[in-house]
């Protein structure tokens, strides 16, 4: 590298090769932009998009004296208001204002319904307040007026911070959400510390297993593979009803623990962390098992044979020689089991106990229960900048692993 | 038929849709399996021979969603779905669903209450019951949700679906209160609080459930003694399985609907109004109680059902007295924030 090659000949031979490579790629990146990037981005955005209110009640959110000092709007707001509500309720804006209005102060979202078919039939006359007021006497809580002055912009860090079990206090600072709100840390941590057991166990498991595969002769590599593979075949619900029918009170497992005689009474073994261990690590564990494989594949065995005829005890050859060399291929093999450990969630439904559910299940819940597609979003969004920072640190880890190998 | 097939076949539902059909190929979303058979021998099979018109039956979760991004898109596949009563409050209020007018649905006064909405009739109407494992518990078992809560007269655990619709309608019938008092007090913050101190006393004992598979395998291995359930599975369990359990239909229960919707915007989007036309005329919908466990909307479908079967519909008459609908409106303003309350209690 001191040397630097004479620069003229080699870069003008390959320029119109780089520049084919760039045509090959093309295709690729279109199709990863428009189907992968593109989407997933404009789901992204929901998380800070607000423009329900806004667009469903421009008028109301432009009016300046919105509220008296009692906290309720003025004739002038219930006046836009009104207008704003019948025109909503053709184009249906309606809707997704109730909803977004509902998620910020429960039991709104009939009531703007209501509001606004009345608005649309012309029920209301001046004066406006009065007559609102006397059909739809909610309109009288000053928390909905607060909520249509905190909502007048096209954006909102409310799901945002609601993913963070946080809450924008009446005063406008940020502060702790309340008790039987603040969800989502704990979910999202115990996730994270879900998918890093199960990596663990697998990396543990998948080691010595491909040792084996390696070292058999091939005909007994192929079945011990075979094996290995199956669990990726079999469909996920027959897989996790199996481990329901084996671990539950009078299944074979129990049936055994009580006639060893280990425990009286059958265990609690399905619907724990346990099972859901079990059931993660046999579906996850044949993607760690081929990493190791395909690196171990590579790594000639006289390089152990050499520590031992030296002298080093086998474990301390196995450890100081071996594991470098394997480390690429356990820590590649790690990195695709913590990301596909994390979007889990039939699995923890099934076999785990309401304390083990994990972040995609509460994403999944939003997005096609409640339609709250902001929370959902931020929620994803939250999910993605984990992801980003972790793969940040096993890529620093592998670059120094490698580096070592090298050395 | 044979179109119907080649269409499917080939995965261009969509053109197959678009080209001018002679009598018009109705794509009906229902929830699959057993409920999706009885729907096609009951209900859709005589009605082709009635009118011509061909039923392509389809299965799905219930996501919204799904429904949601097809009219935002543009391209419609479903015609008619099944939805579970919160998402017909939503999906009609977006303006997914197509109004339907009394000429469509027939009287309002004929239907059972929760059964007939702006955009949908009720397409099976399910109640969650209390059941015991008569295995489990010989002689006298449980009459009342008090005595589902109550460990020391029955020991044994309890399945519970891990959520809060059902669960604190379930907890404050245990707790004494008639069901058609249950809203009432579950509209006030101390009737929620009321719900959820009842559960804390039973807390310890529940085997919680999140898939129907779940609760039922957890009954039959005696992982629960006894739990709530949809009538028509456990009906199904001891019809075809022989297994020995009851149904304590007098302890009360809540009765659900999912309901027929047509897609607006949909290709078939008349035919299926038509569809539901059809379908609104009680003789017409008793095709499918005759033939699985669940009622329908019209008072008067019990007019066409055996007594038999009758005695197994959670809108028998009889059953009816100790009843009352889950209440589509609560549910929808109120799901998200007791759902949450309710998974952040679990965790405690």
């Amino acid at each position: 590298m001191s040397q630097p090659l004479p620069p003229q000949t080699g870069a003008s031979d390959r320029r119109p090769l780089r520049l084919s490579l760039g045509w090959l790629v093309l295709p690729a990146l279109v199709f990863i932009l428009a189907v992968f990037i593109w989407p997933v981005g404009k789901f992204l955005a929901l998380a800070i998009d607000n423009s329900d209110f806004p667009s469903a009640i421009p008028r109301t959110a432009s009016v300046l004296d919105l509220t008296g000092p009692d906290g309720i709007g003025t004739e002038a707001a219930f006046a836009a208001l009104v207008e704003d509500l019948a025109e909503a309720q053709k184009t249906r804006k309606d809707a997704l204002l109730a909803q977004s209005l509902n998620q910020r102060l429960v039991g709104t979202r009939i009531l703007v319904l209501k509001t606004s078919k009345d608005a649309a039939a012309g029920r209301f006359s001046q004066p406006y307040r009065e007559s609102v007021l006397a059909l739809h006497p909610g309109w009288s809580r000053p928390e909905i007026w607060q909520a249509i002055k905190d909502n007048k912009s096209s954006w909102t860090d409310y799901h945002i911070l609601a993913s963070l079990d946080l809450k924008r206090q009446a005063d406008g600072t940020i502060g702790k959400a309340p008790a039987e709100e603040a969800i989502f840390l704990g979910v999202l941590v115990r996730t994270l510390v879900i998918s890093t057991v199960v990596t663990l166990l697998c990396a543990v498991l998948a080691v010595p297993l491909a040792q084996a595969i390696v070292s058999s002769p091939p005909a007994l590599s192929r079945v011990l593979f075979a094996l290995v593979l199956f669990p990726l075949w079999s469909s996920l619900l027959v897989r996790t009803i199996i481990w329901i029918i084996v671990l539950q009170k009078t299944g074979p497992v129990n049936a055994a623990i009580v006639f060893l005689g280990i425990t009286d009474e059958p265990l609690t073994l399905i619907y724990t962390r346990l099972s859901l261990y079990l059931a993660m690590v046999q579906v996850l564990l044949p993607l760690m098992v081929l990493s190791v494989v395909s690196v171990m594949r590579r790594v000639s065995p006289t390089y152990m044979k050499a520590a031992l005829s030296l002298g080093a005890p086998w474990l301390t050859a196995w450890r100081t020689v071996q594991l470098p060399l394997i480390m690429p291929g356990i820590l590649s093999g790690a990195a695709i089991v913590f990301v596909f450990a994390l979007g889990y969630y039939i699995t923890p439904a099934l076999v785990g106990g309401p304390r083990d559910q994990m972040i995609s299940s509460m994403i999944a819940f939003y997005t096609n229960k409640t339609l709250n597609w902001g929370l959902a979003a931020a929620l994803s969004l939250q999910l993605l900048v984990v992801l980003v920072v972790i793969a940040a640190l096993f890529w620093t880890i592998q670059a120094l692993a490698r580096r070592k190998a090298a050395t | 038929m044979n179109r119907v097939s080649a269409c499917l076949s080939s995965l261009v539902v969509l053109s197959c849709l678009g080209a001018p059909a002679l009598a018009a190929d109705i794509t009906v979303v229902g929830w699959g399996g057993t409920w999706d058979k009885a729907y096609k021998e009951g209900v859709w099979d005589p009605y082709t021979k009635a009118t011509g018109n061909k039923i392509i039956q389809e299965e799905w979760g219930g996501e919204l969603a799904k429904i949601r991004a097809q009219v935002q898109s543009g391209s419609i596949t479903y015609d008619v779905v099944s939805v579970e009563a919160p998402a017909m409050e939503i999906g009609c209020a977006e303006g997914l669903f197509v109004p339907l007018t009394p000429d469509v649905t027939g009287p309002a006064a004929s239907y059972l209450e929760g059964t007939l909405h702006e955009c949908g009739v009720a397409s099976d109407t399910w109640a969650t019951v209390l059941v015991y494992s008569k295995d489990a518990i010989p002689g006298d078992g449980p009459r009342s949700w008090a005595d589902y809560f109550d460990t020391a007269k029955f020991p044994g655990k309890r399945g519970m679906l891990a959520g809060a619709q059902y669960t604190l309608e379930n907890a404050l019938m245990g707790d004494g209160v008639a069901p058609a008092d249950v809203y009432k007090v579950l509209r006030t913050p101390e009737g929620v609080d009321r719900a959820f101190r009842k559960l804390d006393s039973i807390k310890s004992d529940v085997v919680w459930w999140t898939s129907t598979t779940q609760a039922v395998q957890n009954l039959s291995s005696g992982e629960v003694v006894m739990t709530d359930q949809y009538n028509a599975r456990i009906n199904n369990e001891i019809e075809q399985e022989k297994k020995n359990y009851a149904i304590v239909w007098d302890a009360g229960f809540f009765y659900g609907t999912d309901l027929w919707a047509v897609v607006k915007g949909s290709p078939n989007e008349q035919a299926g109004v038509e569809l539901l036309k059809w379908f609104s005329e009680p003789q017409n919908q008793a095709g499918f109680s005759r033939l699985y466990a669940y009622g329908t909307g019209r008072i008067e479908a019990a007019e066409h059902i055996p007594a038999e079967q009758l005695a197994k519909l959670p809108t028998s008459p009889e059953h009816l007295k100790n009843s009352a609908a889950y209440d589509g409106a609560f549910w929808t303003e109120n799901k998200e924030a007791l759902e949450a309350r309710f998974k952040a209690w679990l965790e405690q």
